[in-house]
């Protein structure tokens, strides 16, 4: 998936739709990132690459790109 | 197969909410857990209080000396000794000819409880069961933890089941992973660590708060076990019932929230028209949530006499479990 449509998905489910949202922009530091946030990724992640994060994956992020990399850099392309 | 459930009187609205956390935007709550209200016992009102009340409404124009079995299935027993569906026998004046236990089990109860009334009745064990869900985690839960405040709400439902109900019953997927102990959890209180007030308090940046004395629930970790079990869990009781799901008429899950319950509805890929989805004035009230449905469902015409419907509960435990009934 090319990393800018994966932004625009995570911009989607995460109802940040009037943020401007980069690979360094930090997630846990938008205001509005709650535990919903967190769900919400888990079923981006889970529907888009198939596969599963664990809380404790997930409460290691900090940026989008930190995302991605747990994900696998393998899935994205520029 | 008749139901009745009871909700305690006094609510808690996301107005309220906003009230008491001001700092909280308590209107997503809706939009995103579907929820918009729930119900509290009072301080002096326990599961066992509810049992009654809704065993009473379910009893109504039943002659209760036929129930010859009580099953009660509560994490929130009024006691550890005596078994509360013992007291339940009592203040019902039920016949002293009945069988009476408790069980203890959540979000996975109400598929438990059938089966093991279909055991029971199916051998002649029992011939008229009384078979109740009551909960009560408000009592487990931290007045400080909005998350869990938000989700979960009290209440109980009672349910008639008679061997004729049990030809109706299909068969059952059960499954158990001890693993999910630490996910959903009141770690004291209980023979395993005490209740103790020098416990670190956590309250947590999305109002999550963690204490060993009250309810601890790993959200992301619950919802990445849904994912992991339930399509399995569905696939494989749509298998042993020989029944696709074209060929029911509903399906109900345990209404944990209402975007899990979406997530999984669009993976599995169950139609909009056949699958519940509300808890938008009770909340999640634990084991009680299908029967809650069920009767819903019942009283607004979506089910009927020879319906196919799927029950579906998933939860603490971890446990899950799933069967197809012909309502009766």
């Amino acid at each position: 998936m090319k990393k800018d449509e994966f932004i625009n998905l995570l911009k989607e489910v995460l109802e940040f739709t009037d943020k401007n949202l980069k690979e360094n922009s930090n997630l846990k530091e938008i205001e509005g990132f709650d535990s919903m946030s967190v769900m919400a990724i888990i079923a981006l992640v889970d529907e888009s690459f198939s596969k599963r994060l664990t809380a404790q994956q997930l409460s290691g992020i900090t940026t989008i790109r930190s995302l991605m990399e747990l994900i696998g850099s393998e899935h994205f392309s520029e | 197969m008749k139901i009745a459930y009871y909700l305690p009187e006094k609510t808690f609205t996301n107005s309220d909410f906003e009230k008491e956390f001001p700092d909280w935007n308590a209107s997503k709550i809706e939009e995103k857990v579907g929820i918009r209200q729930r119900h509290l016992v009072s301080s002096d009102e326990t599961a066992l209080d509810l049992a009654v009340k809704a065993s009473e409404l379910v009893l109504e124009e039943i002659d209760r000396n036929s129930i010859d079995f009580v099953l009660l299935c509560t994490q929130s027993p009024d006691y550890f000794l005596p078994t509360s569906a013992c007291i339940l026998q009592d203040r019902l004046a039920l016949n002293k000819h009945c069988g009476a236990l408790d069980f203890n089990l959540g979000c996975s109860g109400y598929i438990y409880g059938l089966a093991l009334a279909k055991g029971l009745l199916s051998t002649g064990v029992a011939h008229h069961i009384l078979f109740v869900t009551s909960e009560t985690y408000s009592k487990h839960i931290h007045k400080l933890d909005r998350v869990n405040r938000s989700i979960f709400g009290d209440g109980a439902a009672a349910t008639l089941l008679d061997f004729n109900d049990s030809l109706h019953i299909g068969e059952f997927v059960l499954g158990t992973d001890g693993k999910g102990k630490v996910n959903l959890i009141v770690e004291t209180g209980a023979m395993r660590n005490a209740y103790n007030t020098g416990f670190e308090e956590i309250l947590a940046e999305d109002g999550s708060f963690h204490s060993p004395n009250y309810l601890y629930m790993n959200g992301p970790e619950i919802f990445n076990f849904t994912i992991e079990n339930v399509p399995g869990l569905v696939e494989t009781v749509l298998l042993k019932n020989k029944i696709t799901i074209e060929q029911l008429d509903y399906i109900i899950f345990h209404q944990a929230n209402k975007y899990m319950l979406e997530y999984l509805r669009k993976k599995i890929k169950i139609p909009t028209e056949k699958y519940y989805n509300n808890i938008l004035l009770s909340g999640n009230t634990v084991s009680s949530t299908i029967p809650i449905a069920l009767k819903n469902c019942i009283d607004e015409g979506k089910i009927k006499t020879k319906s196919k419907i799927m029950l579906v509960g998933f939860g603490v435990g971890y446990s899950w479990g799933a069967t197809i009934i012909d309502f009766n």
